[in-house]
């Protein structure tokens, strides 16, 4: 049952996609307005609050939505970020003085309902995934929680793209976050000590070794904690 | 309350009422305490913590944990009143089968006094055999629920196979009822979306914790396990939300030394 959500959302996204092509970005964001009830979705990544880069969209207003975010410095998204929970907004115009910049141009762009939600795993933050609608309204129960999962997918995506395995044949991001076991972030956590590097740095070398080993990440991090495996940073050049 | 019993039904003697006196008191002390810690800017994990060690201390248990459900249904550990490491993995491997994922389930209670029994060895394999292991016989789960909705569970573990007595699953129950309260951080909370948004923002806390438990354990060369002890002793020395120096731990802006 606890993976039947992300195995049905996997399809999805890999019926988005171009026949046969690896998973994407644009096939998720495709995949997301076609089964979420939403007119668009896209996936930004953020550096920090005031850092906003748009990586795919399924749709010309979600990409001008993104500009519109990122000119105003307002809209959900900022305070996401910080606080790491969804900012969902089921009707626009009920924002506009909180967001005097952003609310009304949006509305009048054809946006009256946002969602947003952040790309994260703890202390590891690499951007948000947003949706729109064009009628007013908040997302249903189900589509909340199947917005949740694409966006758990969306995170592992990005990650893996830093490592280059997401481009390739037989990549499936499953073995990912829905290994929540603690030894997986205990291990995240070490390997950053042992390579100096950030969180998502450690877990883009965690992940891309499981993937090349091909075994399971729990089993890769469980050696890590047991200290069987240790990462070494790269010689330098 | 529905009780789905696997022992049967105890003699309500003179135990049974002694208990009911003393767990009535110490009950109504551990939700002074917990009302303590429950202010504004609480650190929710802490909370958590707080609240599974009042269950060992109230409910005469000798382990207990809080599972939450995430979003895609996985039980996920939020807290333990022992984070040993081989305990915590008695409260996950409960995604594949054991009493917790039953309870959740069901939304019932599931009492289960042996694990050991040829039933319950039946119906959970890989999960009797493992807490049989770690020297459990009595394993049981509360639901915590939110009108009809079934956010987690609260699991107690009891090496003695003398089962729950009915007191204590009310006090359970209690306690399960604050957690969620602790959680949602209102009561009234109606809309499903705030509901997930907390339920995340739980999670991720909890994610932050082990993050920052690896992060320690590499730099003082010590186990997760024992860096948790570390990293809790240093919040409550410097009362710092457990939380929060989790983030300062995974940035380096705070940096904990074994020296006393």
């Amino acid at each position: 049952m606890a993976g039947e959500r992300a195995a049905r959302v996997w399809a999805w996204i890999a019926a988005a996609g171009e026949g046969g092509a690896p998973a994407s970005l644009a096939a998720l964001c495709l995949a997301a307005a076609g089964q979420l009830g939403v007119d668009g979705a896209s996936v930004t990544a953020m550096g920090g609050p005031a850092v906003r880069e748009p990586l795919s969209a399924s749709d010309e207003l979600s990409t001008w939505l993104e500009e519109l975010l990122l000119t105003t410095g307002e809209g959900p998204g900022v305070e996401d970020f910080m606080f790491g929970s969804p900012v969902l907004i089921p009707d626009l115009e009920s924002e506009t003085e909180r967001w005097p910049g952003f609310a009304p141009a949006a509305v009048a762009a054809g946006a009256r309902a946002l969602f947003a939600f952040p790309l994260q795993a703890g202390a590891i933050r690499v951007g948000m995934l947003s949706l729109y609608r064009a009628q007013p309204g908040p997302l249903a129960p189900q589509q909340l929680a199947d917005a949740l999962v694409f966006a758990d997918i969306a995170l592992q995506l990005l990650l893996d793209s830093a490592s280059g395995i997401s481009g390739l044949a037989g990549y499936h991001p499953l073995d990912g976050l829905s290994d929540s076991r603690a030894e997986v972030y205990q291990a995240v956590g070490m390997i950053s000590v042992q390579l100096d590097v950030s969180l998502e740095e450690a877990f883009v070398r965690l992940r891309a070794h499981a993937f090349a080993a091909s075994t399971p990440l729990h089993n890769i991090a469980g050696d890590v904690v047991k200290r069987l495996l240790r990462f070494a940073p790269d010689p330098g050049p | 309350m529905n009780v789905v019993s696997a022992t049967p039904a105890r003699g309500a003697g003179a135990s049974l009422s002694a208990m009911a006196v003393t767990v009535d008191e110490r009950l109504a002390q551990a939700f002074v305490k917990l009302a303590d810690t429950l202010v504004v800017g609480y650190d929710l994990i802490e909370f958590l913590q707080t609240l599974t060690d009042q269950c060992v201390d109230l409910l005469e248990v000798d382990a207990a944990g809080l599972l939450l459900a995430d979003s895609r249904g996985t039980l996920r550990l939020v807290a333990a009143s022992t984070e040993q490491a081989r305990v915590v993995e008695l409260f996950q491997i409960q995604n594949d089968e054991g009493p917790c994922l039953d309870c959740y389930r069901t939304r019932q209670a599931v009492i289960v006094s042996d694990i050991r029994s040829d039933w319950a060895v039946a119906r959970w394999p890989r999960f009797s055999a493992a807490a049989r292991e770690m020297g459990y016989a009595g394993v049981h789960a509360i639901p915590m629920r939110l009108r009809d909705q079934v956010i987690g569970t609260l699991n107690l573990f009891k090496i003695a196979p003398d089962g729950l007595d009915p007191a204590v699953v009310v006090a359970a129950t209690a306690l399960v009822d604050v957690a969620t309260i602790g959680i949602l951080q209102e009561r009234s909370v109606r809309q499903h979306e705030v509901v997930a948004g907390q339920l995340q923002r739980a999670l991720n806390s909890r994610v932050m914790i082990e993050q920052a438990k690896g992060v320690l354990a590499e730099r003082l060369r010590v186990t997760p396990d024992e860096a948790f002890v570390v990293l809790r002793r240093y919040a409550r020395d410097h009362n710092h939300p457990l939380t929060e120096l989790s983030g300062d731990v995974i940035r380096g802006t705070v940096r904990i030394t074994t020296d006393k």
